[in-house]
């Protein structure tokens, strides 16, 4: 689920990589060799212009995965959710771990230690604090402002959206991504320095020390 | 200086007892993260009144004796304030106008609204019945486009697996 305000022109690429590459063929040779070694993607890939998912969900980052089970029922909630390792470098975190509990579940199902109590999920899931429902609302009429043709009025909601839920990263970086940083007077560089650096910008999933892969 | 003071507390008086006039203006709300120009609107002390016509056309919802409905959900509205909801205009020829005050219902149904004044545009936010559904553990349901612009909706993968990824390329 792509959070693109900017919908299949700024996801698109991402989505098709091999598409992508073979349209331009000046970019980088290990931009070309990244797309190649993705290649067609074998997994339903949405684009999600407004957000709805993390609304819906009470998502504040990407990427962010959720278990859901044969029955319709969330098993794991919201989490940091990297199934490679291209983004090793800035956050120093192994998406073994993840891929190991994943496969569990896929074997096991709900019977998987992976999969969470019900209280757990709840106490996970649920947002309690007014403010974060009107976070959403000034976000989404700042994405309604930027697409019918006013940038500039938009950045103010987008402000407020930041402030009523500062722990949306997603609030953040979209809103720098459609304008400027410039106009919210930082930079997601200086954003991360703030909470202590790209090594601690995500929150490790919370996998059960017995069920750690034995190396 | 008290003098003053007192001339502008008469004011303030004045106009609280004064009849409040509603300022028509154009506006466009967005109710389920679609955005719907209207026909004609009332803006009233942070109120924001619609015709039922525009209130079916933007929320699909309907003013009927049990309440404020769409499909199976209906809201009722508390019998006491009901013209802090609805009001009638006075018959002129062959129309009288009604209307309904979407910000009353969204503070009934726990909405939050986001307003930017200089546009006349209104966003209303998921419902505290939309945010409830996350806490009975069904994942809530959605339907999105592929890259190809074809729907996929989260509850046709029913009786598989599912792993729900958000990504973006900000």
């Amino acid at each position: 689920m792509a959070q693109d305000t900017g919908g299949a022109k700024d996801a698109g690429p991402w989505i098709d990589p091999l598409k992508y590459v073979a349209a331009k063929p000046d970019l980088p040779k290990d931009t070309i060799e990244t797309a190649k070694k993705i290649g067609p993607l074998s997994y339903t890939v949405l684009i999600d212009e407004k957000h709805l998912v993390s609304k819906l969900y009470n998502m504040v980052n990407v990427p962010t995965g959720v278990w859901i089970n044969e029955q319709g029922r969330i098993v794991r909630p919201n989490e940091v959710a990297f199934v490679d390792d291209r983004f090793k470098n800035f956050t120093g975190m192994d998406s073994e771990p993840y891929l190991n509990a994943l496969k569990d579940w896929v074997e096991k199902g709900d019977k998987s230690a992976y999969v969470m109590s019900e209280d757990h999920l709840r106490e996970k899931l649920t947002a309690q604090d007014p403010s974060i429902a009107q976070a959403s609302a000034e976000f989404g009429l700042g994405e309604q402002l930027y697409k019918s043709g006013h940038p500039t009025q938009a950045i103010a909601h987008f402000k407020e959206a930041q402030r009523l839920n500062p722990k949306s990263w997603n609030y953040k970086r979209q809103a720098y991504a459609l304008t400027n940083e410039k106009d919210y007077g930082t930079t997601f560089r200086d954003e991360v320095q703030k909470i202590g650096g790209s090594k601690v910008y995500y929150p490790p999933p919370e996998l059960p020390a017995t069920e750690k892969k034995q190396n | 200086m008290k003098a003053s003071m007192s001339s502008g507390l008469l004011l303030i008086l004045i106009l609280a007892t004064l009849p409040a006039a509603a300022k028509e203006l154009h506006a466009t709300i967005v109710y389920d993260d679609t955005a719907t120009d209207l026909t004609s609107a009332r803006e009233d002390a942070g109120q924001l009144w619609i015709t039922s016509a525009d209130l079916k056309r933007a929320t699909r919802f309907e003013v009927k004796p049990q309440g404020v409905c769409r499909d199976e959900l209906c809201f009722p509205l508390p019998k006491a304030k009901r013209e802090a909801f609805i009001h009638k205009d006075a018959a002129s020829g062959n129309s009288r106008q009604t209307w309904f005050n979407m910000i009353a219902f969204a503070d009934l149904v726990h909405q939050p609204v986001a307003h930017d004044a200089a546009l006349s545009t209104w966003y209303f936010g998921l419902r505290s019945d939309q945010r409830r559904q996350l806490s009975s553990l069904q994942a809530p349901d959605f339907t999105l486009p592929d890259l190809q612009g074809k729907p996929h909706r989260l509850s046709d993968f029913h009786g598989k697996k599912i792993l729900l990824v958000t990504w973006a390329s900000w």
